[in-house]
Parts: structure tokens; C-alpha cells; sequence
């Protein structure tokens, strides 16, 4: 592998893992995004009942926005490291984020039968 | 997943066990404790309390497969949102097409499938961590047959409704 002098760096990973990972949250936050956006549509049906789950999706989609350049870059440092600490709460709460969408969207639909 | 040779990647952990015994652990026991037998691991950068009740024992595994679990998990809660979304647009749009209940049925069972996705996500990312610590075979994913058989049934459904009514 060629050394480019001057050239910083963060990691010597030629698979690209920390940038996969990171554009694989990207991913998630839009497919986050794309949800909030179709809860939209059940306002003319269902009210404001939706602020809910709209709520939910946006601060999900949020956070993941607010956490990618911390991510990438404990990531990338991991591994130059050679050790990473695997982020359990970031994948816990994503899971939870999504099972509760899900919740609220049944309850909404089944409240206005 | 790539995985390379290359000299500045880092290498897998040499397993933690010490001396003959380690080849041993291949055998299948049933869920042995966890705790038992593994030393203590290496002082973890920047490790919550939470991260560390859950993954207890063994030995980090290289980077590149925590971060590749990471990722697989995410693809599985992009599915389970890609369900969500379709009961959410089931239910949104398709008011000249279903009779009320037929609808909201549709819809109510896409939102469980979607629900169920992401806790089994969830679920088997911490499988495949707790078995990449202990060096032992990855579980099987079982939602795939369920979700193709699922899938297919959904299809079958909303054809034999559309037809019928």
C-alpha cells in the first residue's frame, strides 16, 4: 500500500469498516425519516393521535444524527486499536425505537376502529 | 464480509484460554454459565454498565466483526421499518380498495410483523456478540423462513382479496 505523506488518516483499514458502518446508520436514519413522513398521512384519519408516533420516529432519527460523527470516529480509532467496544445501547434503543413505532401505530389504528 | 490480510489490520484476539484445554470448547455444552472459565477480560475503552451486563465474559472479538454485526443488525431494523411503513401505507391509502376491517387487518398485522423484526433483531445481534466472545458457532437466523413464508402468504392475501372483492 502506497504512503501518502501529510495525508491524516484515521484508521488503516482498507475494508472501510467505520465508513460502512456509519453510512449503514445513515440508512437507518432515512428509513426512520420515511416513516415519520408516512405517519403524516393518517392525520386526515386519525387526528393528532399521530403527534406520537411522528414524535418517535423524529427523536429516533435525531439521535442517530447527532451521534454519526462520535460513531465514526470511536469506531475508526477501535480499529486502529485494534479493540472496539461493540454499542449496545445505540443498537438497544434503535430496537426499542422501532418496536414502539410499531405499539404505537397498532394502538392508534385500533382506537379509531 | 472483506476481511484482509492486510499487515495493519488488526489481527483476532488469540484465544483468552490458556494451555491444552482450550481445544475442548468446541464440544457442544449446553449453555455452560458463561462466567465460568473465562478470564478476566482486558480493561475496556469507554465500556458502559449496560454493556457490560450484557456482554459478560469472553474476549472482544476483532473490530471488524463487532462492526459487522452492528451493521447486519441494522439492516434487519431497516426491514422491520420497511414493514412498519407498509402498515402505515396499508392503512393510509388504501381506503377505496379493502372493506375497513380487511384494512386495518392488513395494517395491524404488518405493524406485529414489523414489531416482532425489530425485537428478534435485537435479539440475535446479542446472540451473534455473545458468540463471537466465547468463540462458539453463530446461531442460525430464524426469522428468514419466517419472514419469506409470511411475506408470501401477505401476497397471496392481498391478491385472493383484491380478486374476491
Amino acid at each position: 500500500m502506497p504512503q501518502h505523506h501529510g495525508v491524516t488518516r484515521a484508521h488503516q483499514d482498507p475494508g472501510l469498516q467505520p465508513e460502512r458502518t456509519s453510512l449503514a446508520w445513515g440508512r437507518t436514519l432515512l428509513a426512520l425519516v420515511t416513516v415519520s413522513s408516512l405517519f403524516l398521512r393518517w392525520v386526515p384519519l386519525h387526528g393528532w393521535l399521530v403527534l406520537g408516533p411522528l414524535a418517535m420516529s423524529i427523536t429516533a432519527a435525531a439521535s442517530i444524527y447527532a451521534t454519526q460523527r462520535r460513531r465514526y470516529q470511536s469506531n475508526a480509532r477501535g480499529i486502529s486499536a485494534g479493540q472496539l467496544t461493540s454499542d449496545g445501547v445505540a443498537v438497544l434503543w434503535t430496537a426499542v425505537a422501532a418496536a414502539a413505532l410499531g405499539a404505537m401505530g397498532v394502538t392508534v389504528v385500533l382506537l379509531d376502529w | 464480509m472483506t476481511v484482509s490480510s492486510h499487515p495493519a489490520s488488526p489481527q483476532p484476539h488469540p484465544h483468552a484460554g490458556p494451555g491444552p484445554t482450550s481445544d475442548t470448547d468446541s464440544d457442544k455444552e449446553p449453555d455452560t454459565d458463561i462466567e465460568e472459565g473465562a478470564l478476566p477480560s482486558p480493561p475496556q475503552m469507554g465500556r458502559g454498565k449496560i454493556a457490560q451486563r450484557l456482554l459478560a465474559g469472553g474476549s472482544e472479538p476483532d473490530p471488524r466483526f463487532t462492526l459487522a454485526n452492528e451493521r447486519t443488525f441494522l439492516a434487519w431494523i431497516r426491514t422491520s421499518l420497511a414493514l412498519l411503513a407498509g402498515g402505515i401505507a396499508v392503512e393510509a391509502f388504501t381506503a377505496d380498495l379493502f372493506l375497513e376491517p380487511v384494512r386495518k387487518s392488513i395494517a395491524i398485522l404488518l405493524l406485529l410483523m414489523g414489531m416482532l423484526l425489530s425485537g428478534n433483531s435485537a435479539l440475535r445481534w446479542l446472540q451473534v456478540e455473545r458468540s463471537m466472545r466465547q468463540n462458539r458457532p453463530l446461531p442460525l437466523p430464524l426469522m428468514v423462513p419466517l419472514l419469506a413464508i409470511a411475506g408470501a402468504l401477505a401476497a397471496v392475501g392481498i391478491v385472493l382479496s383484491i380478486l374476491l372483492g
